[in-house]
């Protein structure tokens, strides 16, 4: 076994970090045969990973932003473009 | 029969792997008899639960094919038949689920009463509620359940008590219904995710899973063919925790959402035990002394009542006196009789189980007397002073894949014998 193990914060690690992860988790989803924008709602609603696949690592990047976080990027692109 | 001789104390170091979901490969077996064509399942667990259901869709058409050892391709094209009555459907109780898929498949279903662990009173009428809410003629004859509906119509359901059950088993007759279903008060527990998941997947459209309203906007059609892998397993991930806090282990537990498990570690970290997380595992270290404390279970995201009996093995070791408030099932604590003959000091009054800790545990004789239950035994054995011999296994097979083995490669000392083998 590993001894050795690290945790690694990743939080504000740059500026882009959730929009990059949301990029990541709809193309993991939607490569997966999920409708990617039912499962990240599913997820922001309920706050259950279940939602997100493990498919590239999603779930995990996921995991790495508060679900708020998630929505105010998401609504901070849609009100501002 | 076999049986586990277990030779303690140990203490487990290492690494173990969780498997797929019992509860959630138990409600998306049964889903996929809903679809037009065949779609591949991952992560299914080897137990024997699945093994049973396996055998129970065979005999209604259903093709399987293992991809691998935990890959299956379900074939539901060839389902003619909406008669589960098989003494299998006895032995489990995740059989219900044929009611909804079935029901949701042919419009009728003719089921035998779910059989399952004895918790005390386990009712259906819940369900009952739902298919009728439905449109279904629901009646009860000769030990069966007989449903029929000349068509099935979307409607509100509020449930009288929150069942993972009863709610699984409406979305599954109402994902092809006609209009929108609304289950209020719905369970949040993750296999309902899981179960949705897969059903979206296949091109349903449920919404809300996960919370306590559910909406499902019927579909004509489930296509099929694609993709899904079940989830972790909660249970088993948290059983392996606590193995490793209960032996002064340090145990690696991966693939676990971490998520699911927050009301354990919560807990653990309260008992003074080590627990670190990371995206898909947690690692556990025992310590010498442990604190004391109470426990309640509830539904997720609540302290999770398989997990009691485990947990309560825990406890022994704990400074002073813990309890253990059961709420969700009247009859969970039959198990304590058998720590007991062990050296435990636990009282039971009523709901709750009052622990007192650090007495020493010694190994004797004792039966699996339910699948948790089971697993209980096995943790007490693992830190009881010399052998600890457990009868009933198959309990134990019912929802652990090679739970044993698992143990040994984490330094338990486990035999597995048959009744006619010598020791």
């Amino acid at each position: 076994m590993n001894q050795g193990t690290v945790k690694f914060d990743f939080s504000n690690e740059y500026p882009n970090q959730t929009r990059e992860i949301i990029l990541k988790v709809y193309e993991a989803l939607t490569e997966k045969g999920y409708n990617p924008i039912n499962q990240i709602v599913g997820y922001i609603m309920s706050g259950d990973p279940t939602y997100i696949t493990s498919h590239n690592n999603a779930r995990s990047l996921i995991s790495r932003v508060e679900r708020d976080e998630i929505l105010e990027e998401l609504l901070r692109y849609y009100l501002e473009r | 029969m076999d049986k586990l001789l277990i030779r303690g104390p140990k203490r487990l170091k290492g690494e173990v792997t969780v498997s797929g979901a019992k509860n959630a490969a138990l409600g998306v077996l049964p889903a996929a008899l809903l679809l037009s064509d065949a779609c591949t399942i991952e992560n299914i667990p080897n137990i024997l639960d699945i093994a049973i259901l396996r055998r129970i869709m065979e005999s209604l058409g259903t093709r399987f094919i293992d991809i691998d050892a935990n890959t299956l391709r379900v074939d539901p094209t060839n389902v003619s038949s909406y008669v589960a009555t098989s003494e299998d459907m006895h032995l489990f109780r995740g059989s219900y689920y044929l009611m909804g898929a079935l029901l949701g498949r042919f419009r009728k279903a003719v089921v035998t009463f779910p059989g399952g662990c004895n918790f005390g009173v386990r009712p259906i009428d819940q369900h009952i509620k739902g298919f009728e809410a439905l449109g279904a003629k629901v009646e009860i004859e000769h030990g069966h359940i007989k449903l029929s509906a000349s068509k099935l119509t979307g409607a509100n359901i509020y449930l009288d008590v929150v069942s993972v059950g009863a709610t699984v088993n409406i979305m599954l007759a109402a994902v092809k219904a006609e209009g929108v279903t609304t289950i209020e008060n719905a369970a949040k527990e993750p296999h309902i995710v899981d179960i949705a998941n897969f059903l979206n997947a296949m091109g349903a459209d449920i919404k809300g899973a996960g919370t306590d309203i559910i909406r499902i906007r019927g579909v004509k059609e489930l296509k099929g063919n694609a993709v899904h892998s079940i989830i972790p397993d909660q249970i088993e991930a948290g059983t392996y925790m606590i193995a490793a806090a209960a032996t002064k282990g340090d145990v690696l537990v991966k693939n676990v959402i971490p998520k699911h498990m927050e009301s354990l570690s919560a807990k653990l970290i309260e008992m003074n035990v080590k627990v670190e997380e990371y995206d898909d595992s947690i690692r556990v270290w025992g310590k010498d002394r442990l604190n004391r404390v109470n426990i309640k279970t509830l539904p997720y995201p609540g302290f999770p009542t398989d997990l009691q009996p485990i947990m309560s093995v825990l406890l022994l070791r704990a400074d002073g006196i813990s309890t253990i408030t059961e709420s969700i099932f009247d009859n969970r604590f039959q198990y304590i009789e058998e720590l007991r003959r062990m050296g435990a000091k636990v009282r039971v009054e009523g709901r709750m189980a009052v622990i007192e800790g650090g007495h020493k545990l010694t190994g004797a004789p004792i039966k699996a007397l339910d699948l948790r239950a089971g697993a209980a035994c096995v943790l007490a054995g693992c830190i009881a002073d010399g052998v600890t011999e457990i009868s009933n296994v198959h309990y134990i097979d019912r929802g652990y894949e090679r739970m044993a083995e698992k143990l040994t490669s984490l330094g338990a000392d486990i035999k597995r014998i048959s009744d006619n083998e010598p020791a």
